[in-house]
Formats: structure tokens, sequence, C-alpha cells
């Protein structure tokens, strides 16, 4: 039954997650393509200086990139059960309610992490015939919070639209937005390595928010 | 026959607009039972309490003995739902849907919902969105079929549907209801076709249960006589037995379960002068607005 449901999601998401898929890589592709340029027009230790001196990790361009793909992700996910409350749907089945919301809201985070993870070894299979593994582990710790964001965006957007009253609505995207903006405060390399361990934790805690969310729409809050 | 569905004092408001209050009915197994009654009486809430979609102000509810707020998902495997416009996940195709759905239920009829998929004439990876409102009820009442559930509660059917497609639906739904000994509950706002379909009936009003009954009885019992009446009578005085009666330029009107003699000895007990006065046998529509009223 669970695979009925990761099925379905499926079946909503597929396209964007290949969009989705795309836009990571061009992105990447063209941090890369920044990288390769300073190395054939300076050279490789020019690039190594770069990383240690400044805060260059040369993969800013990609900062909102997740954040975007999480949003959308949920957007495309729960939009179509909350229009005409197709939600109803699926809460009939016969599975305990929370299975339901907890194997939709496990796809997504999972889809997420597949996407970001794959991300990330196409960025280290690149960096690492050319940077020393402290710089490797310098530009990937860099953009974790950026990742942590994106999970974070889809919790938030996950939240907001299964919430059943518009008022409430606004209050959530409101929360989310300041809750995301925590994550974009500094632009400094590894500005986040003390906390992102803790960032990451609430960011999965708080997807569990549209369980919440759930429950007042079958209550039946208006 | 046992009661497959049971509501017990089920009383409810939205903020502080009271929906009813103190509602009680029950709907015995293998019956087709129809909730009718107009715009805003209520018809959605009590499928939406029953599905557990609502909480109710007060009452409970049961469906196959247990509490609705809690029902086993095994029990849940018994019960088919029909969301008001046919709703489904219209991002699948009609194989998608089949796909999905099966897995859910050990019953499962894949045979019942693709004989009627073939009258649809409709492309296997044809998406529901891209379907016609009537093609759409029949994906759904397909689904169902195939499901193979005990009960099944239908919120307005009718909505949006076509007199083709609608007499279609009820004709299948019928058929498959009885051959099987389904239990079925239903609601909608359209009255016409519906005495094809019921077996039973409860005629919701603003807040209250006017009547439940079987429609045959129904039918059989409650008449609307008419007369015409000699002298200026503005209106006619209140009587508990009448529904709605009435006066239009000097042609008197009323609803009752009662017989001719009773209709006579009122109009002589209040001195209205009156001839011509006759009984009509009324379709369940016209039972419908005389209980209800036209306004």
């Amino acid at each position: 039954m669970i695979k009925a449901i990761l099925y379905k999601e499926w079946i909503k998401t597929r396209y964007l997650f290949l969009v989705v898929a795309v836009v990571l890589v061009a992105f990447t592709a063209y941090c890369q393509l920044r990288i390769g340029n300073v190395i054939s027009l300076r050279s490789a230790a020019h690039l190594w200086e770069i990383l240690l001196t400044r805060d260059n990790t040369f993969y800013e361009a990609m900062r909102y990139v997740p954040l975007f793909s999480g949003v959308l992700l949920a957007l495309f996910q729960f939009v179509p059960e909350m229009q005409q409350k197709r939600l109803k749907l699926c809460l009939h089945l016969p599975l305990p309610q929370n299975k339901i919301i907890g194997s939709m809201l496990g796809f997504g985070v999972s889809l997420l992490i597949a996407l970001f993870a794959a991300t990330y070894l196409i960025i280290f299979l690149y960096l690492n015939p050319i940077l020393a593994p402290e710089l490797i582990s310098r530009v990937m710790l860099t953009m974790l919070p950026w990742f942590v964001a994106g999970i974070a965006g889809y919790a938030f957007v996950a939240f907001t639209v299964l919430e059943p009253t518009w008022k409430r609505r606004l209050l959530n995207i409101l929360a989310g937005v300041a809750f995301i903006r925590i994550f974009y405060l500094s632009g400094y390399a590894e500005a986040y390595n003390q906390v992102i361990v803790w960032l990451l934790i609430i960011t999965l805690a708080l997807a569990g928010l549209s369980f919440l969310s759930v429950s007042r729409f079958k209550d039946g809050v208006q | 026959m046992n009661p497959v569905i049971t509501c017990t004092n089920l009383t409810h408001h939205y903020g502080k607009r009271l929906i009813y209050e103190n509602l009680n009915f029950s709907v015995p197994e293998g019956r087709i039972l129809g909730l009718l009654g107009k715009n805003g009486t209520g018809k959605t809430t009590t499928i939406n309490i029953l599905n557990g979609y609502l909480k109710p102000s007060g009452g409970e509810c049961t469906i196959f003995g247990e509490n609705i707020r809690h029902i086993n998902p095994i029990t849940k495997q018994r019960i088919a739902l029909l969301i008001e416009g046919h709703v489904q996940y219209s991002f699948m195709n009609i194989e998608q849907i089949e796909r999905f759905y099966a897995s859910f239920y050990p019953k499962w009829k894949k045979e019942a919902y693709y004989e009627l998929m073939d009258l649809l004439k409709v492309a296997p990876r044809q998406r529901i969105a891209n379907m016609s409102c009537g093609q759409r009820s029949q994906v759904a009442l397909g689904l169902i079929m195939a499901q193979n559930a005990d009960l099944l509660i239908l919120d307005d059917f009718s909505l949006g549907l076509d007199p083709g497609y609608r007499r279609l639906f009820i004709e299948y739904l019928r058929e498959y209801a009885k051959s099987e000994q389904k239990t079925v509950f239903l609601t909608s706002h359209i009255i016409q076709d519906m005495e094809k379909l019921i077996d039973d009936c409860i005629i919701l009003d603003y807040g209250k249960i006017l009547i439940q009954k079987s429609v045959s009885e129904l039918m059989d019992t409650f008449k609307k006589f008419t007369f015409k009446i000699d002298d200026a009578q503005p209106s006619l005085p209140a009587d508990n037995e009448f529904y709605n009666p009435a006066v239009y330029r000097g042609n008197g009107e009323l609803f009752t379960f009662q017989n001719k003699e009773y209709v006579e000895q009122y109009l002589h007990k209040h001195d209205i002068e009156h001839s011509q006065l006759m009984s009509e046998s009324l379709n369940l529509e016209d039972i419908f607005i005389g209980l209800t009223g036209k306004y």
C-alpha cells in the first residue's frame, strides 16, 4: 500500500524531478565551468589561493537553487491534493492517517536528499582531482546550509499548502520565511559549521508540522 | 436488518450558524438511502462527518458499529466514497488510477472497472483531467464498483451530469447495488430520476429531518390536494398535518399524509367555501417540493 502511495507521488512529481535534476546539473556545470576557467586562465594554485583567502567557493550561483527545488516539489506534491479537497481521497484510504502523510512527506524529503546527494557527488568527483580534501570539505560545508534550506523550504510549503485556512497559511508563510532566512544570514564560507547539524535536526522535525495541518483539515477547520 | 450507519443526536454548527440539531437516523443493510435536501441543509456536512472529515459539534455516528472518528483501516476497506463533483486523481490516467487503488482493496474487481471504461471510448492513457464531467463520473463509479465495498457513500453524485450521464449512472449503480446486495447512502439536490434509484429517503430541511420513509410508502401516502375557493381567502389557516398550504388566485393547495375526509373536515371547520376538491398522486420531486416548499 505504501508502494502505491509512492507511485501516486511519483506520478505528480516525475516531470518536476527531471526539471530540477536538469537545473541542478546545469547550475553545477556552470559553477564548474567557472572553476575550469580559473584553472586554464591562471592556475590551480590560484584557485587554491582564492578558496583559502576569500569567501568565494565558486558555487555561490547555486545558493537559492536547492530552496527553489524544495518549494517547487512541495507545491507539485500538495497543491493537487488540496484542489477540490482531494486530500479526502487520500485520507479515505485504508491506512492509518499518519502513515499516509508520513509516506508522502518521506517521499518528498527522500527525493530532495537524492537530488542533493547526486549534486554533491558530481561536485566531489569534479573537485577531487583538483583540490585538497580540506578545500573540498570547505566548499561542501559552505554549500550544506543551502541544501538544508531546500528541505526547510519543502517542509514549510507542505505545512502551508496542507493547512485548510488562509489566515493560518499566511502565518505559516511568515514563520517559514523567518526560519529559512537563518540559512542565508551569512555569506562567509563555512559560517554555519557549528550549527548546521542542529539546523538540520530542527528542519527534519519541522517537516512534521504538516501532520498538524492535516489534523486541522480532518477536523473540518474552516 | 442491522443498521450499517447510525447517527445519534448529531448536531453541527459552522461558527454560530446551526446546520442541524439532534439528528437521528440509520441506514439499514442492503438498502439504498437518499439524503435529500435543498442547498445548504447540511447534506455534504453529513457526508463529511460520516467520513471523518469534520468533527461534529455534538452527537455520534457509527459505521459497521465503529465510531466514525476512529475507524479501523480494515473497516475502511468496506466503505467506498464518491466525493462531490466526482473528484478523483485527475493527474492520473485510467490505467494508473486503477493500478493505484487496486493495491488497497483485497476484494478489488479489475474487470468491473474496465467493463465500464470500455463504454467510455477513451484512450487508456488519457488523463482524467482531460475528460468531460460525465466521463469522470463513470471513472469514479467504475472505481467504486471495482472496490467491491459493502457500503457506498456518494456525495451529490448528480452534480454537473447531463441527463444522459445521470441516467447511466443511476441505472448502473442501482443494478450493481441490488445484484451485489450493497448498502448505499447518497445525497443529491437533484431529485429528478431519484425515485428510480433509492429505496428510502430522508428529507432534510434547515436544521432538522422532515421525514424518513421508504420511497414507495411516501409515494403511496403523500398527496397534494387542490380546490377552488369561492370567497377571497388570502391564506389557509395552519394545521400540523399540512405542509405548505397556499392560495394562488382563488386556487387552494396543500400537501399532506392525511386523506380527503380529513381535508374536507378542515375546510368545513374553518368555514372555507370551496369546490372541486381533488387529490393528486405525486412523483418524488413533487413530494420533495410539497414537503420543503418552493422557497
